[in-house]
Order: C-alpha cells, then structure tokens, then sequence
C-alpha cells in the first residue's frame, strides 16, 4: 500500500490514499451493519410500536414506495442547500478579502462579525419568514447566516497566516498591496478557504432543514415535520436518512474539488 | 570615499557600517541590540557574522539589506543607503527558510521576484532567466517540481536562485542552511562556494556554525551579546578555492579553535548579569 501512496506526492487524497480510504471503510460498513441488526431484532422481539422505533426494513421499504415524495423534496431541500451555501462562500471570501486587504475598515468589522456570529441565528428563522416569505428565499438567508462565518474566519486565516519573509522579499521588489494579495495571499488562502467550505456545507444542511421547520410547503424538513404528526415515523427516518446523505454528497463535493484543485495541501513550505 | 578598517580588503569596500545603533522600545524601556557596530566587506568578498543567540547578528544583516533602518551611523552598501540599494535591486536576501510559494513549482519560483520587478520584460525572457537560474544551482531537472517534492536542500537551492535571479551585487544570508542536516550543510557550503565563485558577488552570511563561518569567510566577523558588539573581524588565511580537504587544513583548526575562544569569551562575558547599556542616541 504504502508505494501506491508514494508515488504521488502531490496531495493529501492521492489516488493511493483514496483506495487505502475506501478499504477503511470496511470496518465501519461491518459496525453499521451489525447496529442494524441488533436494532432489528430488538424492535421485532419487543414488539416496539412501529410509531415509536420502527425496525431499519420498515424504513427501507418506506424509502422504496415513497421514493418519489423523498426525491421531490430532496430536490427542494438540494437547491436550497445549492444556493445557500454558493450565497454563503461568496459573502464569507468577500468578508474575509476585506478584513485582509483594507486592514483599517477589517479592524472595525472584524469584531462586528465575531458579534454576529454569538446571535443565535436559528431564532432568526421567523423573522426571515416573515421578511421573504415561505420559498426559497428565507432558507437562503438563513444558510448564509448560519454558513457564512466558517468561511470568512478561514479564509482570513489563510490571508493573514503568510511567510512575514516572502512579504518581505516582495516588498523588497517593490511589489504593491494588491500584488502581494493576487500572488501570494490569495492562493495561500485557498487550502483554508476550502476547510472553511467542508464546515459550511454541513451547516448549509442544518440551515436548510431548519429553515423548512419554522415554514415551508416542500423540503426533507418540510417532509419530517408533516410524517411526524401524523405519525409516519418510518417516513421520518427515511427522510432523515435522505438528509444525511445529501450532507455527506455535499462534503465529498467539496472534498474532490479540494483534492484536485489545491493538492498542495495546508501551507507547506 | 569612506575609511576601510578591514584588514583583509584588497577591494574597494562594498558594504560598510559605521557606528550602527538599534534600539527596540518595548514600553518605556530602550533596549540597544546593536551598539556601535562598524564593519566593512570588500566587493566581491564573502563576510560571516558568527555570535551566540540573541547577539544581534540577525538584526545587524537586516540593517545592512535595508529591511530596518539603523537608530543611529550609517550604512553604504556600494555607496548607496541601504533603503536605495534595495530599490535599485542590489540586494538580494536568503533567509533560513527557504520561503517558497508551495503551489508554485520550482521555476515558477525562481521566476516570482522577476515577475514583479521586471512588469515590463516578456514571459519568455523572464522563464529564460529562471531556466538560466535553476541550472546555476544545478536544478535545471526539477524544473517543474513543487516545493513539497524537492529535499531541504534542493528547495534552498531554488531559493537561492530566486535571489540571483534579479541579478544583486550582494547577496544577505540568513543562516541559509541551519534547518538543514550537517552532511546536506557541507555540500550546500561547497555549493554556495562554487555559486560565489562563479558570480562574484559579495556575500554576507549569519551563521552559527563555526566551521560554517571558517570554510566559507574570507573573514569573520565575531559578535557579542550586551552590548552586541563586533569584538573581532578575523581573516581567514585559508586559500580559495576551498575543498572537502580544506577542513582538514591547519589553517582550518587554527582559525575555528581562535573563534571557539573568542565566543567562549563572549559568552563568559555576558553571563553575569551586567547592566544593559542605556541608550544615548
């Protein structure tokens, strides 16, 4: 395993590491699968009220026969996901280039964003509402809200967290603000932007469905909420499931974009 | 012109200091790093500054590369101040680590500095160039290598070749090889010889490495702590051009068992703790 791994250097997930991931995964699907049993047998020998645990092939069955309702409302639940969370990296970045570029207007805005970010932001969800109504619109809001702040301190990081020397030997060839930003700054930030994406995207899900559950007609969160009072609990555990799995499709996205996109890892010199 | 103390300058000086103050405030209190310190390096000559931790002697190479103006004297570096030199590109600086953009490869690094410096020269003259350098340090076949895959050495080679890519009269080092490996050091020590040599460029080196400061230097320049001061400029009767076989020279151990005595001294000197010099600047 180890010469797969070495005969590419130029990444953290290089295609060896990829393969060695995938072959750790066998443990985990071994556990998960054993967990599934034992919930099984424990809900069919209690005879637990399928409202109250339903058994894991009861939920299998419901995600078949609804799969069209799921899929629907995962689709809702995506795009939200989508917008808001492409909406919450450009508002991070832009924060983040900012407070690093215009350091005097950063120092003013640096607290103000560190504020913010002590809000409870899931009790804004009525507000946005009541503001943009019952669409697309407020869950947005909330994801970037919610969303945005990993970013921008990442991002900031990665700007400000530069070799002071290399600074030095551009200013020394008379390199200017934006110079030194463009060639150095930027792409040194990039490793970190990315961190700061892998957070926000989960978050962007967490938006999203809570976003759905303070008022929407459509959505995973919508879909919970609705099975729940009716007591459809299987239909809760499918759609929850659907959920998950949207968050982690999200975060392998982010995850390959990183991988071949800024294999050069977080700021090795 | 001004004065040459130095007494192995054979050639006009290139680099002189003369009566170099720096004081750093930290709160109310002056603290002197450098006090009164005078040197002089030919051009062309090779000049070490040796001391023990905290001596200043880093602080002194950043006054003479003009990244930190001096308290109080003067400095010339080819009859310019400092601040001039370095915009005129005479001063190229190679610092411990060898600061590479990590997502550029190993050409590209070489060619960063020129980008910015020459805005108006072609991609093509500028890549020429950087190809040029990268073959100077021998590493015309890692060319298209990220920092992260070449050795320690290799990635302070390219540095090195970034320096000389702007073509500088002088060239600042600071302790260019003290993160390397002692074998890696010599042979980067042999190397750096062979690019002098070869360039004839002046070059000043902090180092904490006697043997280092004794191999490379026509002459050394041994600092030391409160008040940071150059208690001796030592020439180096070893002859150029200097061999694997020149550390088994008597020369060689004649000169480092001089230098171990002076910072032995200087060391001595320092322990108890003597009033730190008030600032009369």
């Amino acid at each position: 395993m180890s010469t797969v791994a070495d005969s590419r250097t130029d990444g953290p997930l290089s295609n060896g590491g990829l393969r060695a991931g995938l072959s750790g995964l066998v443990p985990a699907a071994g556990l998960l699968l054993g967990s599934l049993l034992l919930w099984e047998a424990i809900a069919r020998v209690f005879k637990l009220p399928e409202f109250v645990l339903p058994t894991p092939t009861s939920i299998l069955t419901v995600l078949v026969a609804q799969q069209r309702e799921l899929a629907m409302a995962a689709y809702v639940t995506a795009s939200e996901v989508v917008v808001g969370f492409l909406l919450s990296a450009v508002v991070g970045a832009f924060v983040a280039l900012v407070i690093a570029r215009f350091t005097g207007f950063g120092r003013a805005l640096y607290p103000l964003v560190v504020l913010f970010q002590t809000v409870p932001k899931i009790a804004l969800a009525p507000l946005f509402i009541l503001w943009f109504g019952f669409d697309l619109a407020p869950k947005v809001a909330l994801i970037v809200v919610i969303a945005f702040f990993p970013v921008a301190i990442n991002m900031l990081m990665g700007l400000q967290r530069v070799d002071p020397n290399l600074v030095t030997l551009m200013r020394s060839v008379g390199a200017s603000n934006n110079e030194i930003l463009l060639r150095i700054q930027l792409p040194h930030s990039l490793p970190y932007l990315m961190a700061g994406l892998k957070v926000a995207v989960t978050l962007a899900v967490i938006g999203a469905i809570v976003g759905e559950f303070a008022g929407a007609q459509a959505g995973l969160g919508y879909l919970i909420q609705f099975a729940s009072t009716q007591m459809q609990t299987p239909l809760v555990f499918a759609a929850v499931l659907e959920v998950s799995v949207l968050g982690v499709l999200f975060y392998y996205v982010i995850e390959f974009l990183e991988w071949r996109y800024v294999g050069w890892g977080p700021s090795t010199s | 012109m001004l004065p040459d103390p130095g007494p192995a300058a054979q050639a006009p000086a290139h680099i002189v200091a003369q009566g170099v103050c720096v004081d750093f405030k930290v709160g109310n209190r002056v603290n002197r790093v450098l006090h009164d310190v005078s040197l002089s390096v030919p051009k062309g000559g090779f000049a070490s500054l040796i001391g023990p931790s905290g001596c200043g002697k880093s602080t002194l190479l950043k006054v003479l590369a003009g990244l930190l103006p001096p308290t109080a004297g003067r400095v010339s570096i080819a009859g310019l101040a400092p601040m001039e030199a370095v915009r005129q590109r005479r001063i190229g600086i190679v610092f411990q680590e060898a600061t590479l953009l990590p997502w550029k490869n190993a050409l590209d690094n070489v060619a960063l500095l020129m980008e910015v410096a020459h805005a108006g020269r072609s991609k093509d003259e500028i890549r020429a160039r950087a190809v040029d350098m990268l073959r100077l340090v021998g590493l015309e076949h890692a060319a298209d290598k990220r920092p992260a895959q070449l050795s320690g050495g290799m990635r302070q080679r390219v540095s090195i070749a970034r320096a000389l890519a702007l073509d500088p009269e002088v060239l600042m080092m600071d302790e260019p090889f003290g993160a390397l490996d002692a074998i890696t050091r010599e042979e980067m020590s042999t190397f750096l010889l062979e690019i002098w040599e070869r360039t004839q460029k002046t070059i000043v080196l902090v180092t904490h490495s006697i043997d280092e400061a004794v191999f490379l230097s026509r002459e050394v320049h041994v600092m030391r702590a409160n008040p940071a001061q150059i208690i001796e400029a030592m020439p180096i009767a070893l002859a150029y051009p200097r061999t694997e076989e020149s550390y088994g020279e008597h020369e060689f151990a004649q000169a480092t068992t001089h230098l171990r005595r002076l910072l032995k001294e200087g060391h001595r000197a320092t322990q108890p703790q003597a009033p730190r010099r008030v600032a009369t600047a």
